[in-house]
């Protein structure tokens, strides 16, 4: 299948080469030229010149906007895709701006499954990301052997939006526990108690969670080189306060894990890891 | 002094009639022509639109709902093309669109005010307001007459944006001040004490503030008729949060208060006062009874 790809950040090169790897066309588009440096792979000069050369399109941005830019603006793939083909945003937006997206590309005939991931550049990498799609079931179904590259779990959660609504609760109980956990590590630690121990002792039981097992152990070897960059998880923490917003619904442990991301990104650690939570702490 | 007026709702009827009062010469505009006719009653001209609203004068205020309404009036304003023309915003808005909304009207030879107002209708009417001014002194100097007339503490705070961060640490104070007078008059009738000892005791100590005598009485009375309805504070607040957010800035407080005002937009208490949330905490303590 010819498949597009723009956003060939840390996410997104191991992404569109295990795309390449499984036999596909793979082309792609980017904003700075430089980032295609290594990649074997021929570029377009716009992403509507993409979208005109591909079956498939995909996106891993960092924000709603340049989502939208990407999809809908000037040299956007609206302009470009032929009606039939699918966009397949893989970034984590907001679910309002999926949707809006999504409903103008429906315009030109062109299908779009808000897919974001989980799992990380560790999951890129593996392609054992978490997939969680909204959209139509029948595309869907359509470009699964592409999702199968990348990932394990691939859950059509519901129609467009529903994937980033899920993304949203993802980060939401993801980043609670390594809050969770940065004040367990903390607690350990003033008590005169050995962190690592603990973070052992409780591996075993009914605490046990991969983030203790991964962002704990970041926190135990104090090593905040970033995983998952904060900022990323800053920037997730405005989406989902704003859905919670928009849908009345009061989030009272977001807000306040919310405020300590505040705080970490005063520090300047947005481009460490999320683990620096513990630091935060550490502080007050 | 030649002013226009735009935005006629429960806020800016009685400020444009306080204008008139202090003997200026109002030009009124609001989308819906039928809110202009009290103003016109008074001695108020109409315009048919933000532009004509703004020719001829010295000055222009909007008093509307939130900044996409703001920048859309205010770009008619500037349309008009008046002259050393000062335009002044009463609305509350977050400080980043009101110093973007600054900064074009500079473009565009307008120097303006952001200049919100705290107090309620009730201030609004009796002309007390607090106003808090941000953007140049010369600008201020020349509403200064206007807000007279609105307004009885009314403070140049700093540069444009200035005047939206003094009012939404206004939001933020008076928001936990809410809070915190409904949390502690639950903490009191879940303990079998009278709210309204306990109310009375604390008026002559440190807890004294406005909010513990005004707005507790109203909690006392029951009486969650707006003033200022929940929904207008969960808006405020989210300008507070999604400010801290952009900045870097840990507001711990802020971030609880602005999620009980969201529980009460989503239960159907949004139309009521902000003094609702006391309905709020009584149901979750399981003081149902009270929760009416």
């Amino acid at each position: 299948m010819k498949v597009g790809f723009i956003g060939l950040g840390v996410m997104g090169r191991p992404m569109a080469l295990h795309l390449k790897a499984a036999g596909h066309d793979v082309r792609v588009w980017a904003r700075r030229p430089e980032t295609l440096a290594g990649l074997d792979l021929p570029a377009a000069e716009t992403p509507a010149a993409l979208g005109a050369a591909c079956d498939v399109v995909f996106t891993m941005i960092t924000s709603s906007a340049d989502v939208e830019t990407v999809a809908l603006g000037e040299h956007g793939l609206i302009h470009g895709m032929a009606p039939g083909s699918v966009l397949i945003d893989c970034s984590t937006i907001s679910p309002e701006s999926a949707r809006n997206i999504a409903a103008k590309l429906a315009e030109k005939g062109i299908a779009m499954l808000d897919a974001p991931v989980s799992g990380g550049v560790q999951g890129a990498i593996d392609a054992t990301l978490a997939i969680m799609a909204g959209g139509d079931a029948g595309v869907l179904a359509r470009v699964r052997p592409l999702l199968d590259c990348l990932g394990r779990r691939i859950v059509h959660v519901g129609p467009n939006g529903a994937g980033q609504v899920a993304k949203a609760c993802n980060q939401m109980i993801m980043v609670a526990a390594i809050q969770a956990a940065a004040e367990a590590m903390r607690l350990a630690a003033a008590s005169g108690v050995d962190c690592g121990k603990v973070q052992q002792a409780l591996a075993g039981g009914s605490a046990a969670s991969r983030v203790l097992e991964v962002m704990g152990q970041r926190m135990v070897d104090r090593n905040f080189a970033a995983g998952i960059e904060a900022r990323l998880h800053h920037k997730d923490y405005g989406l989902v306060l704003e859905a919670a917003r928009r849908a009345g619904v009061p989030v009272p442990l977001t807000t306040a894990v919310a405020q300590q991301l505040n705080a970490l990104m005063a520090q300047g650690w947005g481009r460490d890891d999320t683990a620096s939570l513990l630091r935060v702490l550490e502080q007050q | 002094m030649k002013i226009g007026f735009i935005g006629l709702g429960i806020m800016g009827r009685p400020m444009a009639l306080n204008l008139l009062k202090g003997g200026h010469d109002v030009r009124v505009w609001a989308r819906r022509a039928e809110s202009m006719q009290p103003l016109l009653n008074a001695g108020a001209t109409a315009a048919a639109s933000t532009a004509e609203v703004a020719s001829d004068r010295e000055l222009v205020i909007s008093m509307v709902a939130d900044a996409p309404d703001v920048a859309e009036v205010m770009r008619g304003v500037a349309s008009a093309g008046v002259p050393c023309l000062v335009a002044v915003d009463m609305s509350t808005i977050a400080p980043a669109a009101a110093r973007s909304i600054g900064a074009e009207l500079a473009d565009a030879g307008v120097d303006f005010l952001d200049a919100p107002v705290s107090g309620g209708e009730v201030g609004a009417i009796a002309g007390t307001l607090s106003i808090m001014a941000g953007g140049s002194a010369a600008a201020f100097a020349r509403a200064e007459p206007a807000f007279a007339c609105m307004g009885k503490n009314i403070v140049h705070v700093g540069d444009s944006g200035a005047g939206q961060v003094a009012k939404a640490a206004n939001q933020i104070v008076t928001g936990m001040g809410v809070l915190a007078v409904a949390e502690a008059f639950a903490f009191a009738s879940k303990n079998g004490v009278d709210r309204s000892k306990v109310r009375e005791a604390l008026l002559g100590g440190f807890a004294y503030s406005k909010i513990l005598e005004n707005h507790g009485q109203r909690m006392l009375d029951r009486n969650f008729k707006p003033g200022f309805k929940s929904w207008m504070h969960e808006k405020d607040l989210n300008i507070v949060m999604q400010t801290a957010h952009e900045l870097g800035l840990c507001l711990p407080g802020s971030a609880a208060t602005a999620q009980m005002f969201n529980a009460m937009v989503g239960s159907a208490h949004g139309e009521e006062d902000s003094i609702a949330v006391l309905k709020l905490l009584e149901l979750l303590s399981g003081q149902a009874d009270a929760a009416k």
